[in-house]
C-alpha cells in the first residue's frame, strides 16, 4: 500500500492530556479509495487519533495531511460521523443532509436537489420532510452518513458508527455501507469494537493498544470482494480473526486483572 | 390519536368540567340558600356581565395588554440574559446569586416599590409582569443551552461551523423546548403579577381594579364578574403560548415539516 500516493497522512502525530499519553507518536498511511479499520481496547486512542485527523483537536506533535497537503488543527477537511447519530430534532432529514452547506452560510437550491438524490439513492427518499423523531434507529445512521456523504468529502471517519444498533440492524448496515462505498469511491476510516464488523469490512486492520495508545499491528484482510456473508464463516476469516484477538489479548489478559498505570 | 379524538380530548373535555363546576354552584347556592352578599348564583353572575359589559371588555383589554407586553418584555429579557450568561463565565458568575435573591423578594413589596419609582401608569405594571416570567426563562434557557450535547458541538465544529453559526443552528434551536416550557408555567402567573400590580395602582382600569372597587362595594356579583374575567384571561393567556409554540416548533407535534413551511422539499 506504500505505492499509491497517500491519500491521508499521520506522521509521528501524538497526543497528551495532562499525564496520560493518549496517543504515542504513530505513523499511518492510507490509500486512496482504502476502507481501513482500527480496532482495540477502550481508551487506546481511537478516539483521540479521529478527533486530530477531524482538526477538532490539535495534537501535541506531529502532522497530518490529506493529499500531501497539511491539515493538522485545521477542521472541515474530512467528513467525520459519531457513534450518536446527533442528527438536530428540530430539522427534516432533507435539512440534516444539507447541514454542512447550511453551516457555511447556506444550503443553495442545487444542494438540497443533491441531498434528495441522495436520499433517494439510498432508500430514503419518502422521508426527505420528516423530522428524525419518526425515523428508527437505523433509518437515523444512514442520514447521519448522508450528512458526512454531502459533504463531499473524500475521506470518511466513521467512529463506531453502528456500536448503538441491534445486531440486525447492525448487519445491515455493513452491507449498506459496503455498497455505498463501493458506489461513491471514498477513503474510509472505521473505528469499532466489533472484531468480525472489522474484518468483514476492511481491506486492513489496524490494531492498537493502550497505555500509551499506539498501533502494535496493521493487517491485512486478503478476502476477495464482493465479500458474501458466507465468508464470515470460511476459515481465512476465522484465522484472521484469531490474530487479531491474539494482539489485543496479549496485551491485557485478563480483566479486573492490575494493570500497570504507566506503559511505557 | 386520530383528529376527532384530539378534539374531543381538548375542546369537549374542557367544557363539560366547566358545565359540571357551574351545575354543582348552582345546586349549592340552590339547596343551602346562601345569600346572594356571600355567594351569588351563576345567573346573578351572567346578568352582571351583561349589565356591566363593556366595562369588563374594556377592563379585560387593558389587563391583557399588561400581561402582553409584560411578557413578551419579560421572556425577551430573560432570552438575552441566559445567552450572555452562557457565552461569559464571570457574567454568569455574578448574575446568577442576584437572580436568586431577587427571586427571595416577594412580588407584592416590589409592586410598591416601583409605585413609588415607576408611578402610576402602564410601565410598573409590565415591569412586575416581565418579572414573574423573566426568571423562568432564565434559568430555562440556560438548561437549554448547556444541555448541548458536547459530541454535537463537536461534529459541527469537524463540519468546519464558525462559532456564529453553531449558536444560530445548534444552540438557539435548542432552547425552544426549554423556553416554552417555562412560558407556558409562567403565562397564568403573570396575568397574578397584572393583577397584583394593578391592586397598587389602581388607575390603570384593568380587571385586577375591577375587582378591587367591587369588592370594596360588597358587590359579590362583581367581584365573581372579575374572577371569571380573569380566568378567561388566564385561559387566553396559557393558549396564546401554546398556540406560539405549535407554530415555532412544529417538531415537537407532528412527524413531518408543514406543507407551507420553508423546509418542506417539493420537486
Ligand atoms: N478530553 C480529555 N481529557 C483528558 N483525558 C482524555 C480526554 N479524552 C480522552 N482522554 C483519555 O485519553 C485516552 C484515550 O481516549 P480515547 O477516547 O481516544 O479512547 P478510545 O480508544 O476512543 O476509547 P473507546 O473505545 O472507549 O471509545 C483515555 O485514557 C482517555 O481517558
Ligand atoms: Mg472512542
Amino acid at each position: 500500500m506504500t505505492t499509491a500516493p497517500a491519500k491521508l497522512a499521520l506522521s509521528r502525530v501524538s497526543h497528551r492530556f495532562g499525564e496520560t499519553v493518549a496517543l504515542a507518536p504513530t505513523d499511518l498511511t492510507i490509500a486512496p479509495g482504502e476502507f481501513v479499520s482500527v480496532v482495540g481496547p477502550s481508551g487506546c486512542g481511537k478516539s483521540t487519533m479521529f478527533n486530530i485527523i477531524a482538526g477538532v483537536l490539535t495534537p501535541t506533535g506531529g502532522r497530518v495531511s490529506v493529499d500531501g497537503r497539511d491539515v493538522t488543527g485545521r477542521a472541515g477537511e474530512v467528513g467525520y460521523m459519531l457513534q450518536k447519530d446527533l442528527l438536530l430534532p428540530w430539522r427534516t432529514v432533507l435539512e440534516n443532509i444539507v447541514l454542512g452547506a447550511t453551516l457555511k452560510g447556506g444550503a443553495s437550491r442545487k444542494e438540497r436537489e443533491e441531498g434528495v438524490a441522495l436520499a433517494r439513492r439510498y432508500g430514503l427518499g419518502d422521508f426527505v420532510n420528516h423530522y428524525p423523531a419518526a425515523l428508527s434507529g437505523g433509518m437515523r445512521q444512514r442520514v447521519a452518513l448522508m450528512r458526512t456523504l454531502a459533504m463531499h468529502r473524500d475521506v470518511l471517519l466513521l467512529d463506531e458508527p453502528f456500536g448503538a444498533l441491534d445486531s440486525q440492524t447492525r448487519f445491515a448496515m455493513q452491507q449498506w455501507l459496503l455498497s455505498v462505498w463501493e458506489r461513491e469511491r471514498r477513503t474510509i476510516v472505521f473505528v469499532t469494537h466489533d472484531i468480525d464488523e472489522s474484518v468483514y469490512l476492511s481491506d486492513r486492520v489496524v490494531v492498537m493498544s493502550p497505555r500509551p495508545g499506539r498501533i502494535r499491528r496493521i493487517l491485512e484482510v486478503p478476502i476477495p470482494r464482493p465479500r458474501p456473508v458466507s465468508c464470515l464463516t470460511t476459515p481465512e476469516f476465522a484465522a484472521i480473526k484469531r490474530e487479531i484477538l491474539d494482539i489485543i489479548y496479549e496485551e491485557a489478559p485478563q480483566i479486573g486483572a492490575g494493570t500497570p498505570e504507566t506503559g511505557a | 390519536m386520530n383528529g376527532r379524538g384530539a378534539l374531543v380530548l381538548k375542546v369537549v373535555y374542557p367544557l363539560l368540567a366547566l358545565l359540571l363546576v357551574i351545575v354543582v354552584w348552582h345546586l349549592a347556592v340552590a339547596y343551602y340558600q346562601i345569600p346572594r352578599y356571600v355567594l351569588p348564583a351563576p345567573h346573578d353572575v351572567a346578568l352582571h356581565i351583561a349589565d356591566d359589559w363593556r366595562a369588563l371588555m374594556k377592563g379585560f383589554g387593558v389587563t391583557f395588554i399588561e400581561f402582553l407586553l409584560g411578557f413578551v418584555l419579560g421572556a425577551g429579557a430573560g432570552f438575552v440574559f441566559a445567552v450572555l450568561m452562557d457565552a461569559a463565565q464571570p457574567v454568569r458568575g455574578i448574575l446568577y446569586p442576584i437572580l436568586i435573591v431577587s427571586q427571595a423578594i416577594p412580588i407584592v413589596a416590589i409592586a410598591a416599590a416601583l409605585t413609588i419609582w415607576l408611578g402610576f401608569g402602564l410601565a410598573p405594571k409590565l415591569v412586575i409582569v416581565a418579572l414573574v416570567v423573566f426568571f423562568p426563562v432564565v434559568v430555562n434557557v440556560l438548561d437549554g443551552l448547556a444541555s448541548v450535547d458536547a459530541d454535537l458541538l463537536k461534529l459541527v465544529r469537524a463540519m468546519g461551523a464558525s462559532k456564529l453559526q453553531v449558536f444560530r443552528h445548534v444552540k438557539l434551536p435548542a432552547t425552544y423546548s426549554p423556553l416554552f416550557s417555562a412560558l407556558k408555567l409562567s403565562a397564568t402567573f403573570s396575568v397574578t403579577g397584572a393583577v397584583i400590580a394593578e391592586w397598587t395602582a389602581s388607575t390603570s382600569g384593568g380587571i385586577g381594579a375591577y375587582l378591587l372597587q367591587a369588592n370594596s362595594r360588597l358587590n359579590t356579583s362583581g367581584t365573581f364578574a372579575a374572577i371569571a374575567f380573569l380566568a378567561a384571561l388566564g385561559v387566553v393567556a396559557f393558549l396564546l403560548v401554546v398556540l406560539t409554540e405549535r407554530l415555532l416548533t412544529p417538531w415537537r407535534t407532528s412527524s413531518t415539516a408543514r406543507r407551507w413551511s420553508r423546509a418542506y422539499w417539493r420537486d
